[in-house]
């Protein structure tokens, strides 16, 4: 029957050859939003690294911008500001950073990965308490402290396992050094790996995985880049009449500058928006697009079963019964429909061989095509249920009556 | 088969020791249609024994079709019996009446109804397709077969579109006969065909009756072909009449 369904389908190909199309550009379509959203989806599934609940980021600028002569008075600032949070009850514990997680913005810088190719990796400051007030995880090593205290030579980092994976594979990062060699050869700063924490993905859950590396801020030393946030751990509970109370006595403090109190779970929410809405739209499209297609599938099937009343009125005459003119339609449906997901399938395997998609793995991208694929057969499926429906109420006497 | 045995012991099915073949008792056919209401058979009785040529002759309108729709199991009656090869046609379920259509019936149709999209082989394999548990090369090997016998083997591989009228009306009866059914029926065969390419339809027809013993009914509007059939039923309006 096979075989018999596909010379049918060959020999009608001039009409079968714009369903196919149509059902390659829907796929192609899917595919894209589907990619899109698993790999988002696959994203989410990783850990965070960082816990944000009950986590308030205070944002603190100068107005008038950071002078150079200026750094040794700004970082007593920041010092005095971090030691006002402090005084209260509701906040358990306090660090300096410079960009708050899910905030706005983004320090990065690219490094070599151990087979050669190129990586981003982001880059944030710490004081060393931001290791409670985040509770980021130290899997190696340890966390910045005292012991760092006084170094000259070079500059412990702590980096994630992500960058560690990248930079050394299996080999033990600690002790090793991650600066980027300078292109004239000429000598840099040791950056020294002293910890390696699961993770800090800072652009938060639907963000790309990539690797990261904390530079230590000991608070003192005016010549290193000024922290720019404070990051507050508040007591389970604390609600936002403390954030009046906490901006007045740091505005106390600072009168000249600009400070900005917002928990983390805003900053989050608006972060994940932004990764959310071009997901939502793009769904949004497809989805339009693909009830149109549905639609005109089913109108393009119906017109070629009421087309075909006499051969569907013949086969049931030599034997046919309903459910096989069911099958045969269908059947007839879902090989056209395969054609155009084949060609569908040639076409989005080249991205991944080409290394358009080096970002995402090929799980996903297996994945993805594996969904779309459902979906495109679903929505052949559908298409293709009430024409072949029609089909079987053909009556043979009357489909045979000539004309 | 399933067949109900209680139908196969009827009196009325043996005649002399002679089979019957199909039986059609009190036989009415009427088309409703919003208010109007056509009635296209009354009281028709029709004994066919196995092996015989019958043609039914009649005008235009005179339900000559229609009578054969309902032998064929293309159609129901609305009151009365239908028996074929012993079996009593009431309320079968599409399965088994596919299954008899399939098995015991051949139909061959004045327009040919062939598929144009599929080659003359691809076209006499349809009421095999139909059949449980055959393999393709059983398939192939029989349809060989059936345009042997129609004259037609070096045409396997043209459309129905690449032959003449009457070369498609033998492609439609190579299809009709692939199955080796015991009834043909066969519905103004030569209708559109001109007479010598009729006269080569009525040879092979006659041909299957005697050397296969096929069952055929035949309508037909030529006196020349019903008169080489062993007998003609003739209709008016809806009635025999004799
Ligand atoms: N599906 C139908 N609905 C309503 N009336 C019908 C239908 N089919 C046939 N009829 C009517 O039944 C009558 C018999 O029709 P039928 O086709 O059996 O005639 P026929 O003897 O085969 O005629 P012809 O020689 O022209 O083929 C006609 O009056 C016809 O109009
Ligand atoms: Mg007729």
């Amino acid at each position: 029957m096979i075989r018999h369904l596909l010379k049918l389908v060959w020999n009608r190909k001039r009409v079968n050859f714009l369903i196919m199309v149509e059902i390659f550009f829907s796929f192609i379509v899917v595919f894209a939003v589907i990619f899109m959203a698993v790999y988002s989806f696959d994203n989410y599934r990783k850990p965070l690294g960082f816990r944000y609940d009950d986590v308030w980021a205070i944002r603190v600028q100068n107005s008038q911008g950071m002078p150079e002569e200026d750094k040794v008075n700004q970082l007593a600032t920041f010092r005095a500001l971090l030691a006002a949070t402090k005084e209260f009850p509701e906040v358990e514990t306090a660090a300096l950073t410079w960009l708050a997680p899910y905030g706005r913005g983004d320090w990065n810088s690219g490094r070599k990965s151990k087979d050669g190719s190129n990586f981003d990796i982001g880059q944030n400051l710490a004081s060393d308490d931001l290791k409670e007030v985040l509770g980021l995880k130290v899997i190696r090593g340890r966390w910045f402290s005292r012991e760092d205290d006084g170094v000259k030579n070079y500059k412990p980092v702590v980096i994630n396992q992500k960058m560690a994976d990248m930079m050394f594979g299996d080999e033990d990062p600690i002790g090793k050094n991650v600066a980027e060699p300078s292109r004239d050869n000429k000598p840099v700063e040791e950056l020294r790996v002293v910890g390696v924490i699961e993770d800090y993905r800072n652009r938060g859950e639907f963000a790309e995985h990539r690797g990261f590396m904390f530079f230590r801020h000991d608070l003192q030393n005016s010549t290193e880049i000024h922290p720019q946030t404070i990051i507050i751990r508040v007591r389970p509970g604390t609600t936002a009449a403390f954030e009046e109370k906490l901006l007045k006595r740091l505005q106390a403090e600072a009168s000249e500058w600009s400070i900005e109190i917002r928990p983390l779970t805003e900053l989050r929410d608006r972060m994940l928006q932004q990764y959310l809405v071009p997901i939502a739209a793009f769904g949004l499209i497809a989805a339009f697009l693909l009830v149109m297609v549905g639609l005109g599938l089913t109108g393009v099937l119906w017109l070629n079963v009421t087309q075909r009343t006499k051969e569907i009125g013949l086969r049931r005459a030599k034997g046919a019964t309903r459910h096989r003119i069911y099958r045969q339609i269908l059947g007839e449906v879902l090989l056209i429909a395969s054609f155009g997901v084949l060609i569908g399938v040639i076409v989005v395997v080249q991205f991944p061989l080409l290394d358009f998609f080096a970002f995402a793995d090929p799980q996903i991208f297996a994945w993805a095509v594996g969904i779309s694929l459902v979906m495109i057969y679903g929505l052949a499926i559908l298409a293709g249920i009430y024409p072949s429906m029609l089909a079987t109420r053909v009556v043979p006497a009357e489909a045979l009556h000539y004309e | 088969m399933t067949t109900t045995s209680a139908a196969i012991s009827q009196p009325l099915d043996t005649q002399a020791g002679v089979e019957l073949m199909i039986r059609l008792e009190e036989v009415e056919k009427v088309y409703r249609t919003d208010r109007i209401e056509t009635v296209a058979l009354t009281n028709v009785n029709l004994a066919v024994r196995t092996g015989e040529f019958i043609s039914i002759m009649g005008p235009s309108g005179s339900g000559k079709s229609t009578l054969l729709n309902i032998i064929g199991l293309l159609d129901v009656p609305s009151s009365g019996k239908v028996v074929i090869n012993g079996r009593t046609i009431n309320s079968y379920s599409d399965r088994n009446l596919s299954r008899v259509r399939n098995e015991e019936i051949g139909f061959i149709f004045q327009t040919f109804h062939l598929i144009n999209d599929l080659s003359v082989q691809d076209n006499v394999e349809i009421p095999l397709l139909y059949r449980r548990s055959m393999t393709g090369g059983e398939r192939r090997r029989l349809a060989q077969e059936a345009l042997d016998r129609v004259g037609l083997s070096s045409r396997v591989h043209h459309f129905p579109s690449q032959l003449s009228g009457g070369q498609q009306q033998r492609v439609a009866i190579a299809r009709a006969i692939v199955g080796k059914p015991r009834v043909l029926l066969a519905d103004e065969p030569t209708g559109n065909l001109d007479s010598q390419m009729g006269d080569e339809i009525m040879d092979l027809l006659e041909g299957l009756n005697e050397q296969a013993g096929t069952t055929i009914i035949m309508v037909t509007h030529d006196p020349r072909q019903a008169e080489k059939t062993e007998r003609i039923h003739r209709l008016f309006d809806g009635r025999q009449v004799n």
